[in-house]
């Protein structure tokens, strides 16, 4: 093969490759709309949602709008998810009168009774919700759980934490989280190292 | 042979294309291949898959010690005549993790085999006959466990008479 053959050849798989990647990211768009947040989410406005409770109530992410918010990806089959539910119960007891509210997002690919049922044999007194591929997407095609999120008064993540972590650093972001609106409205700073695209957040209803 | 280079680069840049998403660490799971199966038509043979989990992760036992957690399952869909009269898996490690210490959970990590026994009637024919199936597992590591997924299994058995 020549030379100039070679570069042809090498050409002609990049571009092959590139039409690939791109029609794999517009099917996943035309699915579910483009992936919302990557790399670095911290200071990044948490993508508004509207689940199912498990007692058939339906939530936005906005109805909680100055309040802070943990929120929790979990499933029944994740057993580190498990340990730390009781530390978001007794968390939601202790700060809740401070402003924080709890938020489990069920993953599961089940019926929601046994999802009920689990919430229930571990004490769960925060609101539960059914978990989609939409919502999975719109905060970072969340595939390791726990996930857990942590998100000011204003709508603004403050944390992202992928697997368990150990009391007092939960309940440090918990903290971080109930002070990061008023810290943000002193500072007035821009976000930095924010890997997000602009329009990629909805607004807030 | 001189396209072998460039060949070369080709699956690199894939792999670049098409690699896993960045940050997140997916759990592995893979089957040794599977030799030539032969089979006396009325008889029986033991057959032992074996099964390699990525480093760093286990998998739940066929028996977890929860009802809510996931086992490994291996299902086996022979074409006719074959039959599959038996799948036995290995017992769970019993481990603890620091996410869990008090707790045992019945896993599989490493290196582990399911043996199956195949059997096939006098009355069948000769010939090679395709099995297909999957194993269903579900994965965790040290702090994190990853939606059940599913590996495509799949071998020949060589039928022949008596």
């Amino acid at each position: 093969m020549s030379k100039r053959n070679a570069v042809v050849f090498v050409m002609l798989v990049v571009v092959v490759i590139g039409m690939l990647a791109v029609g794999k990211y517009l099917d996943r768009t035309r699915k579910h709309g483009p992936v919302k947040l990557v790399g670095d989410v911290r200071n990044v406005p948490a993508p508004n949602f509207e689940l199912p409770t498990l007692d058939g109530r339906r939530v936005k992410l906005s109805d909680y709008r100055g309040q802070a918010v943990l929120l929790n990806f979990w499933a029944t089959w994740c057993q580190p998810c498990k340990i730390e539910m009781p530390w978001f119960v007794d968390l939601q007891k202790e700060y809740g009168k401070d402003g924080l509210v709890v938020l489990g997002v069920a993953m599961d690919d089940t019926e929601s009774a046994k999802i009920a049922e689990f919430a229930h044999d571990v004490g769960v007194n925060y609101p539960v919700l059914l978990g989609t591929d939409q919502v999975s997407d719109d905060y970072g095609d969340v595939r390791s759980l726990p996930t857990t999120f942590y998100i000011d008064r204003n709508g603004t993540i403050v944390a992202k934490v992928v697997g368990l972590l150990d009391r007092k650093e939960i309940e440090d972001d918990v903290k971080k989280a109930l002070s990061a609106s008023r810290q943000r409205a002193a500072t007035a700073s821009p976000s930095p190292a924010v890997v997000a695209t602009s329009a990629l957040a909805k607004e807030a209803e | 042979m001189k396209r072998s280079p460039l060949l070369l680069l080709a699956f690199v840049i894939a792999g670049f294309g098409f690699a896993q998403t960045p940050g997140e660490k997916q759990p592995s799971v893979i089957m040794a291949p599977v030799g030539n199966v032969q089979l006396r038509a009325g008889g029986s043979t033991n057959l032992e898959l074996d099964f390699r989990i990525g480093p760093d992760f286990h998998i739940n036992s066929n028996k977890p010690t929860a009802e809510y957690l996931i086992p490994t399952v291996l299902k086996l869909n022979p074409s006719e005549p074959l039959m599959i009269a038996d799948v036995k898996y290995p017992a769970g490690e019993d481990m603890s993790f620091a996410f869990s210490p008090n707790e045992k959970l019945s896993v599989y990590s490493g290196d582990f085999s399911i043996n199956t026994v195949l059997k096939a009637p006098a009355s069948a024919a000769a010939g090679t006959y395709p099995v297909k199936g999957e194993l269903r597992f579900q994965a965790c590591d040290r702090s994190a466990c990853y939606p059940p997924r599913s590996l495509a299994v799949q071998f020949q058995v060589t039928l022949v008479k008596p």
